[in-house]
C-alpha cells in the first residue's frame, strides 16, 4: 500500500486500529486481500459477528452467548474437524460502521492462540473494488517459533479472506442479475 | 463372543497396560448388500467330469433332496468359471460342469466413537469389475475402501459413491494393457477433480451437515482402496488410513501412512515451498495432520491427492486383509490386529469331521467370523481410548 497514492491514504483514526501493542513472546502480522465488490457489500458480510461461517471456511457453527451484536458481544465458534482447535470464545471489541472497522479477541476456548486480537478494516479503492486488511497480534505458544505462529495464523486468515472475496463477488453478481 | 473378548483382553494384557472394561456397544453399520449364500468351489481342483462330481457329492452323505437344492441354486445364478490355476489348457467343453464363482467374505464396522460427527465412509463392492480374458472366462474383481473425512463428510461420501465407478471405467479402458499403478493414480486424480468441480459448481447448499454451504476448499478425505483379484491385491493409499495383510501369522503393511513428518513427504512439501509446523503434532502449514488427501484444495500443492500403490501377489499363506481408518490404527498395532482377526477366523471352524467338509457352513461361518473380527477390532480401539471415528473392513483371503 503506497503512502503516496491519495486513494490509499488511511486516516489517523483508522490507522490507529492497526497499531497493536506487541509484548515479548508475541508476534504480529497482517494479511491483505483485494475484492472485486463494493465496500458496502463486503462490509455487510464482515460486520456479522454472529455469522462468521458465511465466509470463514474453518467455522463449523457459531452461537452468540452474550450480547446482541454490539461491542462486548461474546460468541462461541465451533471449528471444523481436522484442525488443531475445537472451539473458540470470542469477544467483539470494535465495530465502526462508518469507517468499516471490526475487531475481536479470543478470550477462551480449546486452541493454542492465547491473547489473540485482530482488527479488520475495509478500504474502498473504487466504487467496485475493496481492499481488506486484517492485522493481528498473538502469543507465540511454547515450543513454537514466531515464524511458526505467523505461518499458521496467516494461512488461516488468507484462506478466510480468499473465501470472503469469492462470497462477496458472488453476492455482487447475484445483485446485478436481479 | 464373550470367549473371544476374554481371549483378546488376555492377549492384549501381555503387550499393554490393563484395559478397563467398557459397556459401550459397537454398532455394525447395516449393509444394503447382504452376503449371498453359495457353494464355494475349490479353485485348485481341476474340473471334474460329471460322473466324478456326482461321486463327490455322494461322499458328502447329504440327502438327495438337499443335493437337488444345491444344484438348483447353482443353476439359478449367473455362473462364471473360476480360473483353473493347475491346468495349462482348461477345457472349453460347453457341457463341462460350471464352477460357482468364489465370492468375497468380509466384515465391516464403521462407528462414530467419541467424536461429535461421523465423517468416515466405507465402500464395499464385490465383483464390481470383471475383466474378460476370453468369451467364456471372466475374473471377478472386488473393491474395498475406507475414507476418513475431515472438515465435513461430503468428500468422503462422494468418494464412497464414485471412486469404485471411476476405477471400473479406467480398468475397462485399459483392457489387456492394464497397469495398476498408473491406473490407480489416474483414478485418484479424477476423484479429486470431481470433488473440486462439485464445490465450484454448487452455489446452492446440498450438504446435509451443519455447514450452510459446501466449503470444499477446507474439506477433504483420506482414501485407502484395495482391489482384490484372484491373483493380486492392489492397494492405493492417500492419507493416513491403512491396509494390512496377514500372511503366515505376520502383519505385512500394504500402505505407508502419509504423515507430514515422514522424511520423504517432509522433503516433497518443502521443495514445493510449504512448511511442516508442529502444532498439536506435525501439520502442513500447522493446519492439516496428513500430507496427502482427496480435496483440501486450499493446501495444494503441498497436500496432494496422488496415491502410493502396492501390488501384491496372492499366496496360499494369505489369511486376511484389514483396512482401517486412523481411529483404529492409532490405538491398535498391525500385529495385534492380525492376531485378533486370525483368532476370530480360527474360532469359527465348523465342528464337522475334516473328512467330510461342509463348505456352505464354512462359508457362512467365515462371513460371521469377518464381522466378529471387525466388531472386535472396533471395540478394542474404543476401549484403548481412540478419540476418532473408527472404520474397519476385514476380508478373508483364505482359499477354501
Amino acid at each position: 500500500m503506497s503512502p503516496n497514492n491519495p486513494s490509499t491514504i488511511v486516516s489517523d483514526a483508522v490507522a490507529r486500529h492497526h497499531t497493536h501493542v506487541v509484548s515479548p513472546h508475541q508476534c504480529c502480522s497482517a494479511v491483505v486481500q483485494e475484492i472485486a465488490a463494493p465496500v458496502s457489500t463486503v462490509w455487510s458480510v464482515v460486520r456479522r459477528f454472529d455469522n462468521p461461517q458465511a465466509y470463514k471456511h474453518f467455522v463449523k457453527s457459531c452461537h452468540v452467548i452474550l450480547g446482541d451484536g454490539d461491542v462486548g458481544t461474546l460468541r462461541e465458534v465451533r471449528v471444523i474437524s481436522g484442525l488443531p482447535a475445537a472451539v473458540s470464545t470470542e469477544r467483539l471489541d470494535v465495530l465502526d460502521d462508518e469507517r468499516h472497522v471490526i475487531g475481536f479477541s479470543m478470550v477462551g476456548g480449546d486452541h493454542r492462540l492465547s491473547n489473540y486480537r485482530s482488527v479488520t478494516i475495509l478500504h474502498p479503492r473504487s466504487a467496485t473494488d475493496t481492499v481488506v486488511v486484517e492485522s493481528y497480534v498473538v502469543d507465540v505458544p511454547a515450543g513454537n517459533t514466531t515464524e511458526d505462529t505467523r505461518v499458521f495464523v496467516d494461512t488461516i486468515l488468507r484462506c478466510n479472506l480468499q473465501s470472503l472475496a469469492k462470497f462477496a463477488e458472488n453476492l455482487t453478481n447475484k445483485l446485478h442479475q436481479r | 463372543m464373550a470367549g473371544i473378548c476374554c481371549g483378546v483382553v488376555g492377549e492384549a494384557a501381555e503387550t499393554s497396560s490393563p484395559i478397563e472394561p467398557t459397556s459401550r456397544p459397537s454398532a455394525r453399520r447395516s449393509l444394503d448388500l447382504l452376503p449371498l449364500k453359495y457353494i464355494a468351489a475349490d479353485v485348485s481342483v481341476p474340473p471334474l467330469e460329471n460322473s466324478r462330481k456326482r461321486q463327490r457329492l455322494d461322499r458328502r452323505a447329504s440327502p438327495a433332496r438337499e443335493c437337488d437344492n444345491a444344484v438348483h441354486s447353482s443353476k439359478s445364478k449367473v455362473v462364471e468359471v473360476v480360473p483353473n490355476y493347475s491346468s495349462k489348457s482348461p477345457t472349453l467343453d460347453s457341457t463341462s460342469p460350471t464352477v460357482v464363482e468364489e465370492y468375497p467374505r468380509y466384515g465391516v464396522t464403521s462407528v462414530c466413537g467419541r467424536r461429535r460427527d461421523m465423517e468416515d465412509a466405507v465402500s464395499v463392492r464385490p465383483s464390481f469389475c470383471q475383466e474378460t480374458l476370453s468369451h467364456d472366462k471372466k475374473l471377478g474383481f472386488h473393491f474395498f475402501a475406507v475414507f476418513d473425512g475431515h472438515g465435513c463428510s461430503h468428500v468422503a461420501t462422494m468418494c464412497k459413491e464414485r471412486l469404485h465407478e471411476i476405477v471400473k471405467e479406467e480398468v475397462h479402458q485399459a483392457k489387456e494393457n492394464l497397469e495398476w499403478e498408473s491406473t490407480m493414480k489416474k483414478c485418484f486424480a479424477r476423484m479429486d477433480e470431481e470433488v473440486l468441480r462439485w464445490s465450484q459448481n454448487n452455489e446452492t447448499p446440498s450438504c446435509r451437515c451443519e455447514l450452510q454451504t459446501p466449503h470444499c476448499d477446507a474439506v477433504g478425505s483420506t482414501a485407502v482402496v484395495a482391489v482384490v483379484t484372484p491373483e493380486k491385491i492392489i492397494v492405493a493409499n492417500c492419507g493416513d488410513s491403512r491396509a494390512v495383510l496377514c500372511r503366515n501369522n505376520v502383519a505385512v503393511p500394504l500402505s505407508d501412512d502419509h504423515k507430514p513428518d515422514r522424511p520423504d513427504e517432509l522433503l516433497r512439501i518443502q521443495v514445493a515451498g510449504g512448511r511442516v509446523i508442529y502444532w498439536d503434532g506435525p501439520r502442513v502449514l500447522g493446519v492439516l495432520a496428513m500430507s496427502r488427501a482427496i480435496g483440501d484444495n486450499y493446501l495444494k500443492p503441498y497436500v496432494i491427492s496422488e496415491p502410493e500403490v502396492t501390488v501384491t501377489e496372492r499366496s496360499e499363506e494369505d489369511e486376511c486383509l484389514i483396512l482401517g481408518s486412523d481411529g483404529l490404527w492409532d490405538t491398535v498395532q498391525n500385529d495385534i490386529a492380525c492376531k485378533v482377526v486370525r483368532m476370530c477366523l480360527n474360532a469359527q471352524k465348523p465342528p464337522s469331521p475334516p473328512s467330510s467338509p461342509r463348505r456352505e457352513m464354512a462359508v457362512d461361518c467365515s462371513d460371521k467370523a469377518c464381522s466378529n473380527a471387525s466388531i472386535l477390532l472396533t471395540k478394542l480401539a474404543l476401549v484403548r481410548q481412540s478419540s476418532d471415528n473408527v472404520s474397519v473392513v476385514v476380508v478373508d483371503l483364505r482359499r477354501t
